[in-house]
C-alpha cells in the first residue's frame, strides 16, 4: 500500500488512502462508506453467480486500515450492510467479535433496513446523522441541505463518485474518488463490488483519484 | 412404393391442380424425401412457394399414414413444427398453412407460439396441441422448460426451421441445435423417425448449414435447390456532380428529391436505410421534398410500436402505400408481392443482404428484381460497380457457425432443471451431439455444472448459493422464483435498456434507447415514428411526450451495430478498383467517379488488386498515416491497434486511430517511421496473437461482450415485469461483474468467453491473418501527397466527427473542401 496522503479541512487532519477510507488525525476516527456487506450473499441467494471472496477481501482491507492508522472508532456514514439478512452477515458478525473493543457508529444508509435489534446485536451505534466539531455526518449528501444553512462542513457518501479521466486517442477511464467541495466531502464506495457514478466537479472543488494502488490528485 | 401412387401424393396434387397449380420440382422433390424419412435443407427465395415444399409433404405424409380418416380426424398431436425467427412471419405462414389445410380437407389446426400469445391460448394448446405449431427458438425454449414436455412432442415427425441461414450464425441458431438435440433424443428413444429440414436463402456454405442443423441427427442430408432464376438490374442514383472531396452522411439525403421520380413510377417502393436514426430522418425529408406523397408513405423499423408496425405490412400487402422508408426490419419475411421496386440508401456492407433486399422486389416469375442504389458518399459508388460484378460472378458470402458458447448452454441447463431435470453423463453425451458444443471436454463440462450447482468460488459455511440442486443424480431448479425468474430471461437478443414513449393519454409511440432520452431536457423536440415529439418528463421505465409543431428536431440514435464490410465485398472492392481509370470502366458508377479518381492518382495513387496504398500525409493536426486494405471496420480496428504497437515499440510514440470500411488512419504528434524498408515487417503475420493481445485493448472489448454474456448467462437480473423497485438490491451492471469476475474469478467460464469472442468475433482472427497474408504477399505502395486525398478525406471527416455537433461538423468540412479545391 501506498502512503496516505493528507488533506486538510477546517485545521483538522484527514488522511486519503487508496483503500478507500478516510482517516481523521485528531479524533483517531477511520470513516468509510457504503462498504455493502452481505450483496455478495444477497446475489447469490438467488442464484446469481458472484464470487464471495470480494466479499471476504472486502472485510480483510477494512480491518488493515483500522490496524494501520490505530483507529480508537469507525464512523460509516451509510450503506453498511446491502439487503436484508443472509448468512454472510454471521461471517461479518464473527469478524466484528474480533475487534469488539473498536466502537462503530453507522450513519443510516438506505440500503441500511436491518432490524434495530440486529445493530445492537452486533454493537453498532446507529444514528440518522451526526455532528461534532464543525462536521455533519450524513449518508446522502442531498438530503443535506438544511445542515449545511448552519456552516456546518459535510461528510456523506451514497453517491459511489467517479471521476473520468481523458486521454489521447479518445480514451477516457473513470476511476473511484474522493471528491470535495469547500462545503463537503463525498467518499468513494468502500466495497469492490460496487459500481460508479460519474461526477462533474466545478473548478475550485478538490478531486482525488483512486488508481489501482495510489491516490492521484485530479484537481 | 413410389411416392407419386400414394393417396396423399394425389389428395395434395389433385388439390393444387384444381387451383390451376402444379408442383415446382424442387417441392416434389423435398416431398419424396420427406417421404423417404429423410432431412435436409431447402434452398429457395422467398416468395417462390418454399412453405409448401415442407408443409405439403407432412400433409401427404399424414394422409398416408391415416388414409381411411384423415379428413376427419381430430386432435392428432404436434405433427410439424415451424421455427420461424420473426413473429411477424408467423402469422402470414399460418394463414397460407390454414387456407391449404381447409381447402385439401384435413381437420388440422395451426397454433402459433410466441412472446404475443396469451396466456389462455397457451393453456389451450397445453391441453390439445395442435398439428402444426409455429414458433420462435426462444418460445420453443419455453416449452422445454414446462413439466411433461416430452408428451408434447409425442407425435411429432417433422421440424422445419425457417431463415436458418439468418439464425445460424448467432446465438439464435445455437437455442435451434440444442432444441433439435433435445428433439432427436426423445424421438431416438420412443423409436421414431423425425425428419429435420432447415430451409435457407442462398449462402455460400449451404452444405456446412446443412450438417450443423442435423448435427445431432447423424443423419446424412439432402440439399434441394429451387433453381429459380431471378435476374438482378441494379442502377445506381448519381449526383450531378461528384464531390472530389467525399465524406459519410450527408449525401444520401441530398439525393432525396431524385428518388420522388422513381416512387412515382413504381407501383410500391421499399426504401432500405442502414440505421433506425437515418430512416426517421429520411422519412422527413421525403415528405418535405414530396407533400404530395402524404399518406401514402410510411416508416417501419424496429423501435416503432408494434401494432404501427404490423399496420404498414397489411397496408404493404393491400397495396395502400407508394412507399416504406424501413431498416433490416423488413429484410426478412412474407414476400410483398405490390412491392416492384427496392432502393438501397448507402452501402448494404455486404453481397448476400444486397441480395435478399434485390428480391423483394419483382416476385411473378420472369420478372427482374430492380434495385436502385443511392449513396450517402460518392465514394460509395464504387461499392455499386463492385455489387454488380459480385453478383455476375455469384459470389456470395458464407455465415459462420459459432462454437463453444457456454452463456447458451448455462441457460439451456437451467430451462432443462425447470422442467424435467436432466442426468449429469446423459446430457454431456446429448449436448456433444450438437456441432456448437461437440468439441467441450469432460473438465468444461465440470465447470458449467459447477457453475449451475455451487456457483463458482465461495465461503463454504456462510454461503447460501441456490439454483440448480442435484436431487438422487437428477439437476433440477427447485425454487418457484428462481425458476419463474429464468423463464423470464430466456433467450439470447440482448438490447440496451429501452424505455418506451407514450403520449399523455397512453398511447404508446415506440421505444428508444435510456442513454439518449437521458441527455434530453424536458422541451427538447425529437422525432420517433415519423413524428414530432416533445419530451414532458420521464419516469420510471416511461417517457411521457405531447406531439410538437416545432421544424427543429433531434433525430434519436439507436446503438446497436454497425454492420463491417465482409471480406467478399471488400475483395470486389479491390477488383472494382482494378477498373478505374481503365477503358474497361464501363459501369456508370465507374465513370461519374472519373474525377474522383484523376485526382486520386494525381495527389497520389489509386491501388491495384495486388497492392496496398500506404499515404503518409502532413497537416496542421499532426502526422497522418493512411491505410487501405478494405477489409472492413472491425478488421481495420486490430489492424491500426498492431500496427500502432509495432511501431511504437521501435521508437517511443503515440497514436490516435479512426477506421471505416476501406481503410485506417493513424495520427501522431510526430514523424510516423513507416517506409519501404520495414513496411513489410509491420505487417508480418509471425507472433500475431501474441501482438495483437498486447496491442489492441482487449480487455474493453472483452468488457463489451461479456454484456450480453452476462445477460444470456443469468448473471444480469433485468427484474420482474411491473415489479423494477424491489428488485433493487439485485441489481448490478455487466461492467462491474466484469470487473469483480476479472479480480476475484478470473478463469471464470463466461469471462474466458468474452475474450473467446473478442479474438473470434469482434477481430475476426482468421480474417485478420488471412488480410494480413494477403498484404505480405501484394506490393505494398508507399505515397507522399501533399495534401489530403478523395480517399482518406471520409477517413479524416469521421476522426472529427466525435466531439463536433453534425452543424459545426458540416460548416468545418464545407471550409476544408474548399481550402483543398
Amino acid at each position: 500500500m501506498t502512503v496516505p496522503i493528507l488533506h486538510k479541512i477546517l485545521d483538522q487532519h484527514f488522511w486519503l488512502s487508496p483503500e478507500r477510507v478516510l482517516f481523521w488525525e485528531q479524533k483517531k476516527t477511520l470513516i468509510v462508506s457504503d462498504l455493502h456487506f452481505g450483496k455478495t450473499g444477497h446475489f447469490r441467494k438467488s442464484g446469481i453467480a458472484v464470487p464471495q471472496s470480494v466479499y471476504k477481501e472486502d472485510l480483510q482491507r477494512l480491518f488493515a486500515q483500522i490496524s494501520f492508522f490505530k483507529a480508537e472508532q469507525l464512523l460509516i456514514v451509510g450503506d453498511l450492510f446491502h439487503s436484508i439478512a443472509n448468512k454472510e452477515m454471521d461471517f461479518f458478525l464473527k469478524w466484528r467479535k474480533d475487534i469488539s473493543q473498536l466502537p462503530f457508529l453507522l450513519i443510516k444508509g438506505n440500503h441500511d433496513i436491518l432490524p434495530n435489534n440486529w445493530y445492537q446485536e452486533a454493537s453498532i451505534e446507529v444514528k440518522n446523522e451526526y455532528h461534532v466539531h464543525q462536521f455533519s455526518f450524513i449518508h446522502d449528501p442531498k438530503e443535506s441541505v438544511t445542515t449545511t444553512e448552519d456552516g456546518s462542513f459535510i461528510f456523506s457518501g451514497h453517491l459511489h463518485p467517479g471521476i473520468i479521466v481523458r486521454g489521447l486517442g479518445k480514451q477516457s477511464l473513470r476511476f473511484p474518488c474522493f471528491y470535495f467541495t469547500e462545503k463537503q466531502a463525498i467518499l468513494p464506495a468502500f466495497s469492490h463490488f460496487s459500481g460508479l457514478a460519474s461526477i462533474e466537479p466545478k473548478k475550485k472543488d478538490q478531486v482525488y483519484a483512486i488508481v489501482n494502488q495510489s491516490i492521484l490528485q485530479i484537481q | 412404393m413410389n411416392i407419386t401412387e400414394t393417396h396423399g401424393y394425389k389428395v395434395v396434387t389433385d388439390w393444387l391442380s384444381s387451383k390451376g397449380y402444379s408442383p415446382f420440382a424442387f417441392q416434389a422433390e423435398t416431398w419424396e424425401h420427406i417421404f423417404q424419412h429423410h432431412s435436409g435443407l431447402v434452398n429457395a427465395p422467398t416468395g417462390c412457394g418454399k412453405t409448401f415444399s415442407v408443409f405439403l409433404g407432412a400433409v401427404i405424409q399424414f394422409i398416408n399414414q391415416h388414409p381411411e380418416t384423415f379428413r376427419s380426424s381430430k386432435k392428432n398431436g404436434l405433427q410439424l413444427l415451424w421455427v420461424t425467427p420473426l413473429r411477424a412471419l408467423a402469422k402470414d405462414i399460418g394463414r397460407a398453412m390454414e387456407e391449404a389445410i381447409h381447402e385439401i380437407g384435413i381437420s388440422w389446426q395451426v397454433g402459433i407460439r410466441n412472446g404475443d400469445t396469451d396466456t389462455s391460448e397457451r393453456q389451450k394448446q397445453k391441453r390439445n396441441m395442435p398439428e402444426v405449431l409455429i414458433i420462435t427458438p426462444e418460445s420453443l425454449h419455453l416449452l422445454l422448460a414446462q413439466k411433461g414436455y416430452p408428451e408434447t412432442f409425442k407425435s411429432l415427425s417433422i421440424i422445419a426451421i425457417d431463415e436458418w441461414h439468418e439464425l445460424m450464425g448467432g446465438k439464435r441458431g445455437i437455442l435451434v441445435e440444442l432444441a433439435v438435440s433435445r428433439l432427436v433424443a426423445l424421438s431416438k428413444k420412443q423409436g421414431t423417425h423425425l425428419s429435420i429440414w432447415g430451409i435457407s436463402a442462398t449462402i455460400g456454405n449451404l452444405e456446412q448449414a446443412m450438417e450443423v442443423l442435423l448435427y445431432a441427427s447423424k443423419k446424412k442430408g439432402h440439399i434441394i435447390k429451387a433453381n429459380i432464376h431471378k435476374p438482378i438490374e441494379v442502377l445506381s442514383v448519381l449526383p450531378d456532380e461528384i464531390e472530389k472531396y467525399p465524406w459519410a452522411g450527408h449525401l444520401g439525403i441530398k439525393l432525396a428529391e431524385k428518388i420522388v421520380p422513381i416512387i412515382e413510377q413504381s407501383n410500391t417502393t421499399l426504401i432500405f436505410i442502414n440505421t433506425r436514426g437515418m430512416s426517421e430522418t429520411w422519412y422527413q425529408t421525403l415528405l418535405t421534398v414530396a407533400p404530395q406523397l402524404a399518406g401514402a408513405i410510411a416508416l417501419h423499423h424496429g423501435s416503432i410500436e408494434q401494432e404501427l408496425r404490423l399496420w404498414v405490412e397489411d397496408a404493404l400487402h393491400t397495396q395502400k402505400l407508394k412507399a416504406v422508408v424501413c431498416t433490416a426490419s423488413l429484410d426478412l419475411g412474407v414476400d410483398f408481392r405490390p412491392v416492384d421496386t427496392v432502393i438501397q440508401v448507402g452501402s448494404p456492407k455486404g453481397v448476400a443482404r444486397f441480395l435478399q433486399r434485390a428480391g423483394r422486389s419483382g416476385h411473378r416469375p420472369g420478372e427482374v428484381s430492380k434495385i436502385y442504389f443511392l449513396p450517402t458518399h460518392s465514394l460509395e459508388l464504387l461499392e455499386a460497380a463492385a455489387l454488380k460484378k459480385a453478383i455476375g460472378e455469384t459470389s456470395i458470402e458464407t455465415r459462420d457457425p459459432l462454437l463453444l458458447c457456454f452463456d447458451v448452454l448455462l441457460q439451456y441447463l437451467c430451462t432443462l432443471a425447470i422442467s424435467e431435470g436432466f442426468k449429469a453423463n446423459q446430457m454431456f453425451e446429448e449436448i456433444r451431439t450438437t456441432h456448437c458444443f461437440s468439441d467441450m471436454n469432460e473438465q468444461e463440462w465440470q465447470e458449467v455444472l459447477l457453475h449451475i450447482t455451487q456457483g463458482g468460488i465461495a465461503l463454504q459455511q456462510y454461503d447460501e448459493y441456490r439454483k440448480v440442486e442435484i436431487e438422487n443424480g437428477i439437476y433440477k431448479i427447485k425454487s418457484r422464483r428462481i425458476a419463474m425468474r429464468h423463464r423470464m430471461h430466456i433467450g439470447t437478443i440482448v438490447s440496451d435498456a429501452m424505455l418506451k414513449v407514450k403520449l399523455m393519454n397512453g398511447k404508446f409511440i415506440g421505444v428508444i434507447e435510456e442513454w439518449f432520452i437521458s441527455k434530453l431536457e424536458p422541451g427538447t423536440v425529437f422525432t420517433l415514428a415519423g413524428r414530432n415529439l416533445e419530451l414532458i418528463g420521464i419516469k420510471e421505465m416511461t417517457v411521457t411526450v405531447k406531439p410538437s409543431s416545432s421544424k427543429k428536431s433531434i433525430v434519436p440514435s439507436w446503438m446497436g451495430g454497425r454492420m463491417p464490410l465482409t471480406a467478399n465485398l471488400g475483395l470486389m472492392l479491390r477488383k472494382t478498383l482494378d477498373l478505374a481509370l481503365t477503358k474497361k470502366a464501363k459501369d456508370p458508377e465507374l465513370q461519374a467517379l472519373t474525377p474522383l479518381f484523376e485526382l486520386q492518382e494525381t495527389l497520389s495513387h489509386i491501388p491495384k488488386e495486388n497492392e496496398l496504398l500506404i499515404e503518409h500525409i502532413e497537416t496542421k493536426d499532426g502526422f497522418h498515416l493512411f491505410v487501405y486494405p478494405f477489409e472492413g471496420r472491425l478488421v481495420h480496428e486490430a489492424m491500426a491497434a498492431l500496427l500502432a504497437w509495432r511501431i511504437s515499440r521501435k521508437m517511443p510514440i503515440t497514436f490516435s486511430f479512426v477506421m471505416n470500411d476501406y481503410g485506417f488512419e493513424l495520427l501522431s504528434d510526430q514523424p510516423i517511421p513507416v517506409d519501404d524498408s520495414n513496411v513489410y515487417e509491420l505487417f508480418s503475420i509471425e507472433n500475431l496473437m501474441n501482438d495483437i493481445t498486447q496491442s489492441v485493448n482487449s480487455v474493453e472489448m472483452a468488457k463489451r461482450k461479456f454484456r450480453d454474456i452476462a445477460v444470456i448467462g443469468g448473471l444480469i437480473f433485468q427484474g420482474y415485469p411491473g415489479e423494477q423497485k424491489k428488485a433493487r438490491h439485485l441489481q448490478s451492471s455487466a461492467s462491474l461483474l466484469f470487473k469483480v469476475f476479472s479480480d476475484y474469478e478470473p478463469d471464470n467460464l463466461l469471462l474466458r468467453q468474452a475474450y473467446q469472442e473478442v479474438f473470434d468475433q469482434q477481430m475476426e482472427e482468421v480474417r485478420l491473418r488471412n488480410a494480413l497474408s494477403r498484404i505480405l504477399k501484394s506490393k505494398i505502395v508507399i505515397q507522399f501527397p501533399q495534401q489530403l486525398t478523395p480517399f482518406c478525406f471520409p477517413i479524416k471527416v469521421d476522426s472529427m466527427r466525435e466531439n463536433m455537433s453534425s452543424e459545426q461538423l458540416e460548416d468545418r468540412v464545407k471550409k476544408m473542401q474548399q481550402q483543398l479545391q
